[in-house]
Formats: C-alpha cells, sequence, structure tokens
C-alpha cells in the first residue's frame, strides 16, 4: 500500500485544486476572460485587420468577439492561452459571419491601403519603408496574411498557428514559403536602398 | 537529421531545392526545437513584427455589458443522466446481438473500444507521464492530428491523471489517443479522430462497447470518443467539459 501513497495523493490534491477552482467558477472565468480581452484586445483588432483588410470591419470584429467570448466563459476549463482562445473566436466570426459581405469592400481597400495606420515619425524613407511592407502583406491571399499575422507578428509558433487555424503545420510552412517569395521583392528593394544610402 | 544554420537560412530565403524544403518541412513537424531554430533565423520575421506591432496606436474601444447572459445552458444534469442510464441499459442488451450479427466492416469508435477494453491498471502503471514526455506526445499528436488537444484542459480532468497521448491510425486517418488513470489507477482514454471536412456532425451518443462505458461524438470534421475502463464508469462530468472544451 505505501506504494501507492504518492498517486493517492497526487490524485486528492488534483481533487482539491478542481473543488476549489468550482466553487466559483463564474466569477473566475469571467474575470479571466475580462482580463484577457483588456490584454489582448490590439492583437485581435490586428488580427482582425489582417482577416478583413479593414479597420472599420476590425472595430466590429473585436467587439463582437469579446461579446461573444464573455457569453461563453464558462467554456473556459484553462486560464492559459486565452489569447489563442480569442483569436479563433474572432476567426470564426470573421468566417461565418462577417466575410461575405465584408470581402467586396476588402478587395476595394487592398488597392489603397491605409496607410494612416502607420505611425509616422522623423525618417520618411523609415516610413516609406514601413508602409511599403505593410501594403505587401495586406495584399497577400487571405490564407497567407492570416499565417503571417499569427507567426511573424504575434509569435505564435508553426504548431500553436497550425492548431489555431485547424491545417496541418505543413500548410502554415508552405503558406509562409509563398508568403516570403512576395514579400521578398519589398527586402531586396530595401537592401539595395541601404547599399545606395551607405554609398552616398 | 541535422540541419546546418546555412541549410536553414537557405530554405528560408527560398533557395533551398525541392528535396531539402521538403526535408525540413517533414522534420519540423515531429521537432519542436528545429521549429524554433527555424523561426529564429526568419530574415522576414522581424522587418513583419515592426511594421505591425505598434498598430493600432491606442488600446481599441470595446463596450462590453456588466453582466453576462447565460449562453447556452448546460444539458440538464438530471435528464442526462437519466437518458446515460436507459442508454447503457439498452445498449449494453443489445450490443451483444448486435456484434453477433453485424456483417460490415467496424467503425474506428468500435475499433478504438475494443483496443482500450484489452488496458489494464499494469498497461498505464509504468508509462512515462513526466511534464516534457507529455508535452513531447502532444506536440507531436497535435501536429499529425491538425488541431489543439487542450493539453491544460486534459491535464485537470477531475478525477483524472493525464498519463500519455498516443498516435494511432485509422484507415488512414490519424486517431489520437490520450490515456488517463482514475484513482483507482484504472484506464480510461479520450480519443480523437481526424475524419476530414465535411464529416457529419454528431450528436453525443452513450453505448457499452467491448465491456467498456463509451461517448462519442463528431463536430467540425473531427470525431471525439470518452472511454471508460468498465460498462459501469460514469463519464458523466467528464464528458461535460470535454464537449465543452472541444466544441468548434
Amino acid at each position: 500500500m505505501s506504494v501507492l501513497t504518492p498517486r493517492v495523493r497526487s490524485v486528492e490534491s488534483k481533487h482539491t485544486q478542481v473543488a476549489i477552482y468550482s466553487m466559483s467558477p463564474e466569477i473566475n472565468s469571467e474575470q479571466a476572460v475580462r482580463g484577457a480581452i483588456q490584454t489582448h484586445s490590439k492583437r485581435v483588432w490586428r488580427f482582425g485587420l489582417a482577416l478583413s483588410g479593414a479597420s472599420d470591419v476590425a472595430d466590429d470584429l473585436l467587439q463582437s468577439t469579446c461579446v461573444r467570448a464573455l457569453e461563453r466563459h464558462h467554456q473556459v476549463t484553462s486560464l492559459e492561452r486565452l489569447d489563442s482562445w480569442l483569436m479563433t473566436i474572432c476567426r470564426s466570426i470573421w468566417l461565418n459571419e462577417v466575410r461575405a459581405r465584408s470581402v467586396r469592400k476588402a478587395q476595394a481597400l487592398s488597392v489603397t491601403p491605409e496607410a494612416e495606420l502607420i505611425a509616422t515619425g522623423p525618417d520618411s524613407e523609415t516610413n516609406i519603408f514601413a508602409a511599403e511592407v505593410f501594403t505587401q502583406v495586406m495584399q497577400l491571399p487571405e490564407a497567407q496574411r492570416e499565417t503571417v499575422m499569427l507567426v511573424f507578428v504575434e509569435g505564435y509558433s508553426y504548431r500553436e498557428t497550425a492548431a489555431l487555424l485547424e491545417v496541418p503545420i505543413g500548410t502554415i510552412m508552405s503558406r509562409l514559403s509563398n508568403a516570403r517569395q512576395k514579400l521578398k521583392n519589398v527586402m531586396q528593394h530595401d537592401a539595395a536602398d541601404a547599399v545606395r544610402r551607405s554609398g552616398k | 537529421m541535422k540541419f546546418s544554420d546555412e541549410t536553414l537560412k537557405a530554405y528560408l530565403e527560398g533557395n533551398a531545392n525541392v528535396a531539402e524544403a521538403a526535408a525540413i518541412e517533414a522534420a519540423v513537424e515531429t521537432d519542436p526545437a528545429l521549429e524554433q531554430r527555424l523561426m529564429g533565423l526568419d530574415p522576414l520575421a522581424p522587418v513583419v513584427h515592426s511594421v505591425f506591432e505598434n498598430i493600432p496606436a491606442d488600446a481599441p474601444q470595446i463596450e462590453l455589458p456588466e453582466s453576462v447572459p447565460v449562453y447556452a445552458a448546460q444539458t440538464s444534469g438530471g435528464l442526462w443522466r437519466l437518458m446515460a442510464v436507459a442508454a447503457s441499459v439498452a445498449v449494453v442488451a443489445v450490443s451483444a446481438t448486435f456484434w453477433a450479427t453485424r456483417p460490415e466492416p467496424m467503425g474506428w469508435a468500435e475499433q478504438a473500444a475494443i483496443y482500450q477494453s484489452l488496458y489494464s491498471p499494469d498497461t498505464i502503471a509504468s508509462l512515462d507521464s513526466s511534464p516534457a514526455a507529455l508535452d513531447a506526445q502532444f506536440a507531436q499528436a497535435e501536429a499529425q492530428l491538425g488541431r489543439s488537444l487542450n493539453q491544460d484542459a486534459l491535464e485537470v480532468l477531475p478525477g483524472l491523471e493525464l498519463k500519455r497521448a498516443q498516435i494511432l491510425s485509422f484507415k488512414g486517418k490519424p486517431l489520437i489517443q490520450v490515456v488517463f488513470a482514475d484513482d483507482q489507477g484504472q484506464p480510461l482514454a479520450f480519443c480523437v479522430i481526424r475524419q476530414g471536412e465535411g464529416a457529419p456532425a454528431k450528436d453525443v451518443k452513450l453505448a457499452a462497447i467491448s465491456g467498456v462505458a463509451t461517448a462519442t461524438w463528431a463536430q467540425d470534421g473531427y470525431g471525439y470518443m470518452l472511454i471508460g475502463s468498465s460498462e459501469q464508469t460514469d463519464l458523466q462530468q467528464q464528458l461535460d467539459i470535454l464537449t465543452a472544451t472541444f466544441a468548434g
């Protein structure tokens, strides 16, 4: 019997944790979701922008995501990874409820992307480059755009991104390869500018 | 296989040949350390990150309700339990004749239940369930499956201790078996199979198969199954959590 003791104890402590948690799950998970919304609102907005290509749609997507997340706070069983949970809700709302009526608008916008979103600084060459990168990213096909956003900007690993977008990890890697090919020109252009500047 | 930084950089710059690129992509699927190296070497990531990190400049406005309505009321415990009892009684009676006369090939759920019914406490007593082993198993399983297995939620299922995630296969489809021990050391399992887009969604169905209590459901191209250690195992508490965790 003494051999079994450690496991029994670990199960008991697990029971205790669960019991404490379930005494007030409503309060805990609702507060956790409200906190996550405050912490991650910029990331969700940015993801909404990447999905839709339009800042007003990103506003709506963020608002809907937060309301939906609060309605579903009882589904939260772990207080970690609430950011990817919010992203998943945002994308689901985009795909199921918003995309069809926004696509035409997004296409129109992709021709003249919202360059005013780029912070203006003293270095105009840097600003021009940033605007160029922004434009090129926003002109990627939607699947590549959302993948680039999650991996390059939000820092999710390939496998986390694969789980979030519900595709195989190989698909994530090939989307990134394709996006790199398209963004290569901007980079080379920038490198050439840098050489020219350093030479003058 | 080992890849040099030069090889990885060539891949990231689009200069690797097809065979090299395929080898790297295949290796990343099972090697999180390689994935981290590759991500660290990506020349484009910091550029794109720096352009987007300050967008939007100000925290966006959100209007949140003070109190939230209760969404999608949970299935009533009483009714559910009654149905569960009725279902298990009926299914136990039916399943014997069902199995004796069933001509068509078995589905994944039946196969999984039969496989699981061969597990004994000794099968799982000596498994390596250290956090490192479990993290690696889940990373591989999730890569195969193409979706998250919500490891955090599985680690805190009431009354169950997470033991192992194992990759199986049914007719070429990845089938992940996550094994738990209950407080008696009896084995239980949660299985997920990728059925593909367009697979029909199915509501939770309770059945006793091959001498063990099971619950199966399907949603969004994945099939799910919770398997008890005997026909008497009460799966309800875990089932409530899993159906919520794996919804959508």
